[in-house]
């Protein structure tokens, strides 16, 4: 399968298709940093968030991004096909639902991408099974029991549930505990509805405990354990999560939809200073299973999936803005994902029956976007069925985000996801984590913008420090080498280095002032 | 795994209780009490039981107007809910754990089918054939109208059909995934075409079905819909995945392939009359075997009414009891998906944990988590009198023996004896054990009060 990456450029800000083989390159630079590396201590620590929004049901692809000078598309839908001049402008060849307005302008400004075509060899149509694989990131035959987002998160809390992490690792607004988070050792996220709520449940009612002598091995032991491995988190993070709800605040008005109000409790959580590094919110029913009526007869822009697209849009538009506004953006990434696209034909009830490969959705200010990975929907060359085949394994993409937004190491993305996935990862962000080391109090540093970045010859820094603090930028190779250093200038905050002279590549920048060193990635490109 | 041999010791409290928590929703002590000394079969037999709608809403068979307003639809959906509240709560039933049974494999949803008329239909219809044949009752859901709205099977007509039934029926209603094809998906769909909802009723119009033929699960012919049925009830599979819900409501969630296998074994050679079936399952040495006692989860609907059944609060209101099942996820006639409730584990997050908790607590204190009384239905206001309570257990005049009787009661697994210790000290509220006097009504009241929450907040409390 050809892999072509479209760039869409009008209207694109500050994106060219010049920061991917840029990035491209960085990514083998994980393999040869060892733990002496800066680059090994870049990693080390993050504040990154990923917010995970699930679509339950199978979100129907074809009827997302259009594919309008396909004839295969109108022929295969005859009533629910969505015209070009109806769809708004993605690229030539692609245009997006019209209710997606919000995801349009949020690509557009360069901070979503897009991953056509994903899904897995011999894709499910179970509903249950397809949500179960995609949750536990396994082949199709296997039946797993902990999720990939559990799995991660075990490897920064390796005693769990005996220490529990300071802050909870995960965190998900709804009901019945996501297979997603459940690791090794029992569920690795809380699951609340309402923070308030939470901490209500938890601090009333009488404090005696009875010990738990039923800890052994057999069947109703096992439960006993389970309970109390989520008993105790529900004790100790109630108040932390209530501070980080108490002290947060939403900065727009979110529509009012049930996605918008979930997504507004992580912002208020987020901008509250709670620690979690993965959010997951998802709508209670499987309501993109969009089998009669997925448009109004007569209609194709209307009906129950316009109005999710819109939901889906609108309240990750809103979300975005709050934590851009809040100054939040550069550490919040969002994804979405589903258990399958929809049928390429539709029914006779103006719906879609169960499909396979659909598109994803990657957003945040740091995301490389404005970029749909990926070839248009193949309706050529289709399965048995007559579904499409795929482009991107779910699970490239998923180590891609590991990697890049969580900074692991390609060894590790390997045992979460239980295979190799990287050599076909996707440049979906525009730098790796920016670490922070502190020692003790004094006067603080940090990194602004960095443009441009990828770089040919001057790169400019905006840096914040304290007053009278001694500062330096020095430059690294992947191996902990120094290329380059500069003043900075601290009455203005800028400092600016010369990479003419230095090979492409993936190069690490060090700021340093008395009690803080920070790191960030810079791109060398010609 | 003791397997199905029929078991013959004679109940004592602890088997009689572990009946009644897994055969019906209600543990209360007189029930459990009439089988003691029972032997497993004769128990079993007390158990099987006919239906009963009870007090079926006025609007039931009144056939849906279109354009009926809104809010009256809405309105009959509390009705609904609470309809079906009363049946689980009023009074112990084997019919009715099946009836809850059913419902969670033929799944559908009161907001997706709209007018709640096809839910009282469906519903009916189930608890009707409950312990019957699953052959019969599969027939019947497929020309449901609630199911034919669910999962479009009145929108699926010959040349354009509509594949969301013949899905769910092959993957959740009958064999379970990885035991049929897409083409077997795409050829029952065609065999299921032709349907439509009249009024009250679904009607198959032949001159809309597919009558071409389809080969479905290897067999070819001009199938219809009573033969996609008859074929996949031949399927050893279909009787395996049958014994696995059924295994996993009733005996463990973790069968092993001996356990499915014996299990079929049964159901095919009782032709799949569920109700011959769980003469057998349900006095069998595996059912009563040490190992499953307490390896389930109780479901939100088992979790209330076992409390109201056992601290006498059955006439608990019943749109109170529906608030506090769907605040712990179980919002009846709502299911999340067409997979029904998954269960076990999913009941319990770091929110529904502290949730259940907190209910469990409610009926010992008679308020609920945030201190308001507990309406009854007709008036009134629930109260346990803890004293009361406590003289109808066995040698409640002795501390540590009245710990163990109501640990034995309400909790599925034995207390070790550090459990106990510790029981017998919050009742004592570190007092020695000999100052017991339930006779001091005002100070013996606090101390049960104690010893009752600690009993229900414990995650063994959440077992069955």
């Amino acid at each position: 399968m050809k892999r072509r990456d479209f760039l869409r450029t009008a209207g694109t800000a500050g994106v060219t298709v010049a920061t991917l083989p840029g990035l491209v390159d960085g990514f083998s630079l994980r393999a040869l940093a060892s733990d002496e590396t800066p680059m090994s201590q870049l990693l080390a620590s993050s504040d990154r968030v990923l917010v995970l929004i699930q679509l339950q049901g199978g979100n129907d692809g074809l009827n997302t991004l259009i594919p309008f000078e396909n004839p295969r598309y109108y022929q295969a839908r005859p009533t629910i096909g969505i015209r070009k001049d109806q769809a708004l402008p993605l690229t030539s060849t692609l245009g997006w639902h019209p209710a997606m307005d919000g995801f349009r302008r949020t690509f557009d400004e360069g901070h979503m991408a897009i991953v056509q075509g994903v899904t897995y060899p011999n894709p499910d149509r179970s509903h249950f099974r397809g949500t179960d694989i995609w949750l536990t990131a396994t082949d199709a035959d296997v039946f797993g029991s902990t999720g990939w987002m559990g799995r991660y998160l075990s490897t920064l809390a390796p005693e769990f549930p005996n220490v529990l992490p300071g802050e909870p690792l995960a965190v998900q607004i709804g009901n019945a505990t996501s297979l997603g988070f459940i690791g090794a050792q029992g569920p690795m996220g809380l699951t609340i509805r309402d923070p308030e709520e939470f901490y209500r449940l938890v601090t009333t009612g009488q404090n005696e405990e009875v010990p738990s002598a039923l800890q052994g091995d057999t069947p109703a032991g096992r439960e006993v354990a389970y309970m109390r491995t989520v008993a105790a988190s529900a004790d100790v993070y109630a108040r932390v999560v209530k501070r980080a709800a108490d002290g947060g605040s939403n900065a727009v008005q979110y529509p009012n939809t049930e996605l918008a109000a979930r997504l507004k409790v992580v912002a208020k959580l987020i901008s509250g200073g709670l620690g979690s590094r993965v959010y997951l919110v998802s709508w209670v029913n499987n309501n993109f299973d969009t089998h009669a009526n997925q448009v109004v007869s007569g209609s194709p822009t209307t009906g129950t999936h316009a109005n999710l697209l819109r939901e889906l849009s609108d309240a990750t538009r809103a979300f975005m803005q709050d934590m851009q506004q809040q100054g939040h953006g550069k550490r919040v990434a969002g994804m979405t994902f589903s258990e399958f696209g929809r049928r390429v034909a539709e029914n006779g009830s103006t719906g879609t029956d169960h499909g396979t490969a659909a598109p994803l959705f990657v957003f945040g200010e740091d995301v490389l976007g404005g970029v749909v990975h990926g070839s248009d929907p193949d309706l050529v060359n289709v399965d048995n069925v007559g579904d499409m085949l795929m482009q991107y394994d779910y699970r490239e993409v998923y180590a891609s985000v590991l990697m890049q937004w969580f900074g692991t190491s390609t060894s590790l993305a390997s045992q979460v996801l239980f295979r190799d996935f990287s050599q076909r990862e996707l440049p979906l962000f525009r730098s790796l984590p920016t670490s922070v080391h502190d020692q003790g109090a004094g006067p603080r540093c940090g990194f602004g913008a960095v443009s441009p970045n990828p770089a040919s010859s001057v790169v400019r820094f905006q840096v914040s420090v304290e007053p009278f603090a001694a500062t330096a930028l020095t430059l690294h190779s992947v191996t902990g080498k120094v290329v380059a250093s500069a003043d900075v200038d601290t009455w203005a905050g800028t400092a600016s280095l010369d990479v003419s002279h230095l090979p492409q590549g993936t190069y690490v920048a060090t700021l340093t002032s008395n009690r803080r060193t920070v790191h960030t990635l810079v791109s060398v490109q010609r | 795994m003791a397997g199905l041999s029929a078991r013959t010791a004679p109940l004592t409290i602890s088997d009689a209780y572990h009946l009644v928590r897994r055969a019906t929703l209600h543990p209360s002590k007189a029930f459990a009490e009439q089988f003691v000394g029972k032997t497993p079969a004769e128990a079993v037999g007390m158990l099987i039981d006919a239906p009963n709608d009870g007090a079926v809403p006025s609007w039931a068979d009144t056939a849906p107007a279109l354009g009926e307003d809104f809010s009256v639809v809405a309105g009959r959906w509390g009705e609904l809910q609470r309809w079906w509240a009363d049946r689980l709560i009023a009074g112990p039933s084997l019919r009715e754990r099946m009836t809850l049974f059913w419902m969670n494999v033929f799944v559908t949803d009161y907001i997706t089918v709209y007018f709640p008329q096809h839910n009282v239909t469906q519903m009916r219809t189930i608890r009707r054939m409950a312990l019957e044949s699953y052959r019969d009752l599969s027939l019947a859901m497929v020309g449901d109208p609630a199911m034919l709205i669910y999962l479009n099977g009145n929108l699926s007509i010959k040349g354009n059909p509509n594949e969301n039934f013949a899905r769910e029926w092959f993957e959740l209603f009958s064999l379970g995934v990885g035991n049929y094809t897409e083409e077997d998906i795409q050829e029952a769909a065609r065999a299921f075409t032709g349907w439509a909802v009249i009024g009250l009723q679904g009607r198959h119009y032949p001159a809309l079905a597919d009558a071409g033929s389809k080969t479905i699960l290897g067999q070819t012919g001009n199938w219809g819909w009573r033969d996609v049925i008859r074929i996949t009830l031949e399927q050893p599979q279909c009787a395996r995945f049958l014994a696995s819900k059924l295994w996993r409501t009733f005996v463990s969630p973790t069968p092993t392939a001996e356990d499915i296998d014996a299990l079929a074994e049964v159901i095919r050679s009782k032709d799949y009359n569920i109700g011959e079936v769980l003469r057998i399952l349900l006095a069998s040495e595996a059912f009563y075997h040490a190992d499953v006692r307490g390896s389930l989860i109780k479901a939100p609907v088992d979790l209330v009414v076992g409390l109201a059944a056992f601290f006498g609060g059955t006439a608990l209101d019943r749109a109170l009891f529906v608030n506090v099942a769907g605040v712990l996820d179980q919002v009846l006639f709502y299911p999340p998906t067409v997979e029904g409730w998954k269960g076990h584990r999913m009941w319990i997050s770091s929110t529904t944990f502290p949730l259940r908790q907190r209910v469990g607590e409610g009926f010992v204190v008679s308020r609920t988590a945030d201190g308001r009384t507990i309406p009854l239905q007709g008036g009134g206001t629930y109260t346990l009198d803890l004293v009361a309570h406590a003289r109808t257990m066995p040698d409640h005049t002795n501390p540590r023996q009245l710990v163990r009787a109501y640990a034995n009661a309400l909790l599925s697994v034995p207390i070790t004896q550090e459990q106990e210790d510790v029981l017998v000290e919050i009742l004592m509220t570190g007092l020695e054990e000999f100052y017991w006097d339930i006779d001091d009504e005002a100070a013996a009241r606090p101390r049960l009060r104690g010893l009752l929450q600690a009993i229900v907040r414990m995650p063994e409390f959440q077992l069955k």
